[in-house]
C-alpha cells in the first residue's frame, strides 16, 4: 500500500524530470534502494518518459554536429592540459634532485644587452671625440689671444 | 549535490563511457525537441543544444544510474530553462498560468516547459505541491494508456 502510494505520488516522475529538491532526491534514493517494486517502476517510467520525448524529437541542423565536435575537442584539450600540469607537479614532488655546483666564470644575460652595449660604446666614442675637439679648439683660441695680446703690446 | 549526481545503488548501465558525439547522434534530436518546447526561438535553441552536448556535465551522465536518455532530458531542460530565464529577464512576457486550468497537461507544461518549480506551480494554481507531483504521475499514466 505504501509502495503504491509512493508510486502514485508522482515523485519518481518528478525526479526523472529534474523537478525534485534535495530532500525528495534523498527519499527517492532511499526508496529505490529499499524497494524492488519501486526500482522496477522507475525503469518502466524512465522508458515511458524517453519514449514520450522521442515522440517530439526534432532533427537538428547537421552543422551543429560539427560545432559540438569542435567544442568537445577543445574541452578535452583543456582537460589534457590540466592533467599534464597535475602530472608534472606530481612528478616534481616525486623526483629527487642532486645538488650540482657549477664552476663557471661566465654569466648569461638577455640578448638585448648586446645592442645596448654597442650603443653605449658608440656614444662614449662620440662624446670623447667631441670633448677632445672642443678642448684643443679652446687651447688654440687661448694661444691666439695670447699672441694677439703680445702683438698689441709691441705695437704700443 | 548537483541535479545530475547519480543515485548510488540504482539501475546500473551495462555500457561504458561514451563520447559527446555518440550521445549527440543518439539523443541530439530528442534534446533539440525538448529545448524547442521550452525555448521556441530556433537560434537560441541551437545554442543551448550545443552547450548541452559540449558541456562537461554530460560526462557525469556516464556515471548516472539510470539511462543516458534520462540524464540528457534533465540536462537539456536545465540548460533551456536557464536560457529562458535570462531571456525573460531581458524581455518579460505575460504569466502563462491560468488559475482555472489545473489539468495534468497544464501542470506539466508549467513545470517542465515554463521552468517553474513544483512549489511555484502549486502557488499559481492554488493547489498543494503533492497535487502537482501527482499530476506528473497522471500525465504519464494518460500518455501510457493513450
Amino acid at each position: 500500500m505504501e509502495t503504491q502510494n509512493f508510486i502514485e505520488s508522482g515523485i519518481l516522475e518528478a525526479h526523472l524530470l529534474g523537478l525534485t529538491n534535495e530532500e525528495e532526491k534523498e527519499l527517492v534514493k532511499q526508496m529505490v534502494e529499499e524497494n524492488e517494486e519501486i526500482k522496477d517502476y522507475l525503469v518502466d517510467i524512465e522508458s515511458d518518459i524517453t519514449r514520450y520525448f522521442n515522440g517530439s524529437a526534432v532533427t537538428p541542423p547537421s552543422a551543429l554536429r560539427e560545432i559540438i565536435h569542435l567544442r568537445s575537442n577543445q574541452e578535452n584539450f583543456r582537460k589534457e592540459k590540466h592533467t599534464f600540469k597535475k602530472k608534472a607537479a606530481e612528478e616534481d614532488q616525486n623526483t629527487r634532485f642532486l645538488d650540482v655546483e657549477v664552476n663557471d666564470t661566465h654569466i648569461k644575460v638577455h640578448k638585448f644587452w648586446r645592442p645596448a652595449f654597442i650603443a653605449v660604446f658608440i656614444l662614449s666614442k662620440i662624446f670623447l671625440i667631441a670633448g677632445l675637439y672642443y678642448y684643443f679648439k679652446a687651447v688654440n683660441q687661448e694661444e691666439q689671444i695670447q699672441k694677439l695680446k703680445t702683438e698689441i703690446q709691441q705695437v704700443k | 549535490m548537483s541535479e545530475l549526481e547519480p543515485i548510488k545503488n540504482g539501475v546500473a548501465r551495462p555500457n561504458g563511457n561514451i563520447t559527446s558525439l555518440e550521445v549527440y547522434d543518439k539523443y541530439g534530436a530528442m534534446a533539440y525537441g525538448i529545448i524547442l518546447q521550452i525555448l521556441p526561438q530556433v537560434h537560441l535553441a541551437q545554442e543551448v543544444l550545443v552547450s548541452v552536448f559540449s558541456s562537461p556535465q554530460l560526462q557525469a551522465c556516464n556515471s548516472y544510474p539510470f539511462s543516458f536518455a534520462a540524464c540528457v532530458i534533465k540536462l537539456a531542460r536545465a540548460k533551456a530553462v536557464e536560457a529562458k530565464r535570462k531571456l525573460m529577464a531581458i524581455a518579460p512576457v505575460a504569466d502563462p498560468a491560468n488559475a482555472l486550468d489545473a489539468s495534468p497537461e497544464k501542470i506539466f507544461d508549467l513545470s517542465f516547459c515554463q521552468g517553474f518549480t513544483p512549489e511555484e506551480v502549486a502557488g499559481k494554481l492554488n493547489i498543494s505541491k503533492s497535487e502537482v507531483l501527482r499530476s506528473f504521475h497522471e500525465y504519464f499514466k494518460l500518455y501510457r494508456n493513450a
